[in-house]
């Protein structure tokens, strides 16, 4: 019973940066109907923007968290507006395989400027944790996963409540009206894909404080990501903490009652599953 | 000139297929370079073609009266499987290499060696040391890393003399060729201890979340575990061990903790962790090119700008085993070759070279241990050495 209970709080507290993943993922894809495939390269990038910042200017992770997304925001709106921007009419395969492409760009420029070393971010707190309930609970866990709360609530927020974030929901749902509001689309798709990468920044800070960086961990951030939006739905950021939490739940279950090989099989066949049962994800309409 | 020299060159090719004689020794490789495994992937790329320039600088080999110079062609198999397939593809039929080089990990030299099986060109490998590779009855394949089978022997001897002794371990593995071959010697050889194993768990290769698994441990309250996987995983494993605050009395690994990265990357961390080498730089391991070992470890570091490992020096064997093959043969006939590397027998920087009927190398792993951030040798194949920190403290108490 005590495992159970420290089974699921590791698993909520993975969940909440699973969801701080693919937040990102799921602004880009469900405004700009990009699938991004190189946004775990991004998180990768924010990571190492973290690890710079930490090592270098002995900046404290959370304190280099807001450098580290706007540095990754300035990137994202680049990308978006050099590179995207093009093709944005294209059809979704033709910018899936342009992501793609950045992907294998970035990875490889990864290495060539930061190397193949294994990196850590290691903050003196880093293995710091305290006893609740009599379960263990990592501090920088908590502390990411309270990150990952407020920045989906601040999404939300944004969206729903705010001139920019209305025209952004617009434009998503119809170009035209909006043109005629005076909504002017490139500036817009590049500021969206900003914030995506700003969050994909944020994620990566995280994830360097709680796990090792290499070049190489952006494709499996990816498919994380992608199943995560899956399962939450694009309808509402909120949604994608729910699809986070889940897949961390589960993973951490399946990871003790089924065994630790099968985690990627068993959130991907609930991937699949999902898709064909409810395509919308587990709380997006039903069509 | 030059192109005089490669029209000569294509014009004797033409007519005779590979030159036999009066053309450089080709020696074929695909390693990552880039990739998931580039990091340990470039001790092969360096290690390779610091052990060709040296013996091409001491005069190359000898075949009758004439000296050979080596060449290395190169790949990058972009840690990708498929792709280091096709590459010895290409090597061998279209650069048409006399002979090849491994590349890192066992998941690539069982396919690769496949290659070099059916083209019957021979294939000395530092990379790859599951059993799996050698239990194929492939006779073009050799490998100079110790078996997997018997990575923790050493490890278990050690345990068996500490005191308080461990009674229960954890043994967690990853899903690959090399790990679970690991696995499978580890069990059988628990099985001869009066030590049990309470925690027995596989995990998918790319797994970065440890802490259903670490959790579990930590229920059991077992007094040793044993990881046999990749050094990210490794490193996340120790990361998040200290975050839930896991307190066996020792973890040691199969990877990761003898490389000045390792250390790097955890700090105060790597302290107490157990590792094991099948090298260890001494000035006692003699060398025709290098020396001895510790000259090599200087020069490397020099040259390329990090200290070598056990990869690295298993890799210069490769190369030195083909040399010494060579000339035993007198002839570059590939198959006059895999007879001469299957009765070599010398001493190198790495180690003495001998392989077994199956075309491996025993070779007794060093347990090592983190100890205040330096690499220290605790146990040998003579015994105990310098004295292990037991039972390591708890996370809090550091």
């Amino acid at each position: 019973m005590q495992l159970l209970w420290q089974i699921l709080i590791n698993g909520v507290l993975l969940g909440g940066l699973y969801a701080l993943m693919a937040l990102g993922l799921v602004l880009v894809w469900g405004v700009l109907n990009i699938v991004n495939l190189a946004h775990g390269a991004l998180i990768m990038l924010g990571a190492y923007a973290c690890y710079y910042l930490f090592t270098g200017f002995g900046l404290d992770p959370f304190g280099a968290l807001p450098l580290a997304m706007a540095l990754l925001f300035c990137l994202g709106y680049l990308i978006q507006r050099c590179v995207l921007n093009l093709v944005i009419r294209a059809p979704m395969f033709n910018t899936l395989l342009i992501t793609f492409g950045l992907e294998v760009v970035i990875t490889f420029l990864a290495q060539m400027i930061f190397s193949a070393d294994f990196r850590t971010v290691n903050p003196s707190y880093a293995g710091a944790n305290f006893l609740w309930l009599g379960a263990t609970v990592p501090l920088v866990r908590l502390l990411a996963f309270g990150v990952a709360l407020g920045l989906t609530f601040a999404l939300w927020l944004f969206l729903d409540h705010t001139a920019l974030g209305r025209a952004i929901r617009a434009t998503a749902q119809n170009l035209t009206a909006a043109r005629l509001y005076g909504v002017n689309p490139r500036q817009l798709y590049a500021l969206t894909f900003g914030i995506g990468a700003a969050l994909a920044g944020a994620a990566g800070t995280l994830y360097g404080v709680v796990s090792q960086i290499n070049p190489y961990i952006g494709s499996g951030l990816t498919g994380k990501s992608f199943a995560i939006a899956i399962i939450g739905g694009l309808d509402k950021s909120i949604y994608v903490l729910v699809g986070g939490l889940f897949l961390g739940i589960v993973e951490a279950l399946t990871a003790l009652y089924i065994g630790p090989t099968y985690t990627d099989v068993i959130s991907f066949g609930i991937l699949v599953v999902v898709l064909i049962v409810r395509p919308t994800g587990l709380l997006g309409r039903t069509a | 000139m030059k192109q005089l020299f490669s029209l000569l060159l294509a014009t004797t090719t033409l007519l005779f297929g590979k030159p036999l004689l009066g053309a450089p020794i080709e020696l074929g490789a695909s390693v990552q370079l880039t990739g998931q495994f580039a990091n340990t992937g470039r001790y092969y790329g360096d290690a390779y073609q610091f052990a060709i320039d040296k013996i091409n600088a001491a005069g190359g080999v000898k075949i009758g009266s004439t000296r050979e110079k080596l060449v290395l062609k190169m790949l990058d198999n972009q840690s990708d499987v498929n792709l280091s397939v096709r590459q010895y593809v290409q090597l061998v039929s279209q650069d048409k290499v006399n002979f090849l080089l491994g590349p890192f990990a066992s998941d690539f030299v069982l396919a690769d060696s496949a290659i070099a099986e059916k083209y019957s060109i021979p294939m000395i490998q530092g990379g790859g040391a599951s059993d799996q590779v050698f239990s194929r009855g492939y006779k073009y394949i050799f490998g100079t890393l110790p078996p997997a089978s018997d990575y923790f022997q050493s490890t278990l001897d050690l345990m068996g003399q500490l005191k308080p002794a461990p009674k229960t371990i954890a043994l967690l593995y990853a899903d690959d060729a090399f790990d679970v071959s690991v696995a499978d010697g580890t069990r059988k050889a628990i099985g001869k201890t009066s030590m049990k194993i309470a925690v027995d768990q596989r995990y998918s290769s790319k797994a970065s979340d440890f802490n259903s698994m670490l959790s579990l441990i930590k229920s059991q309250d077992v007094d040793a575990i044993l990881v046999a996987g990749h050094e990210t995983e490794i490193l996340n494993f120790i990361r998040q061990s200290k975050t839930l605050n896991v307190n066996p009395k020792l973890y040691a690994f199969t990877v990761g903790v003898p490389s000045a990265d390792f250390r790097a990357a955890l700090g105060q961390d790597a302290n107490y962790a157990f590792g094991m080498t099948s090298w260890v730089p001494s000035p006692a391991l003699k060398d025709d090119y290098f020396g001895n070992a510790e000259q090599f470890a200087a020069e490397y570091q020099k040259r390329f700008g990090y200290e070598p490992d056990y990869h690295a020096a298993s890799a210069v064997a490769d190369v030195e085993a083909f040399v010494k093959a060579i000339e035993a043969a007198n002839s570059v006939d590939p198959a006059k070759v895999r007879d001469a590397i299957a009765r070599v027998d010398f001493d190198s920087l790495y180690g003495r070279i001998r392989f077994n009927a199956v075309g491996q190398i025993s070779l007794p792993q060093t347990v090592v241990q983190v100890q205040k951030g330096k690499l220290v040798p605790v146990y040998g194949p003579k015994g105990a050495m310098e004295k292990a920190l037991y039972p390591m403290p708890a996370w809090g108490k550091r």
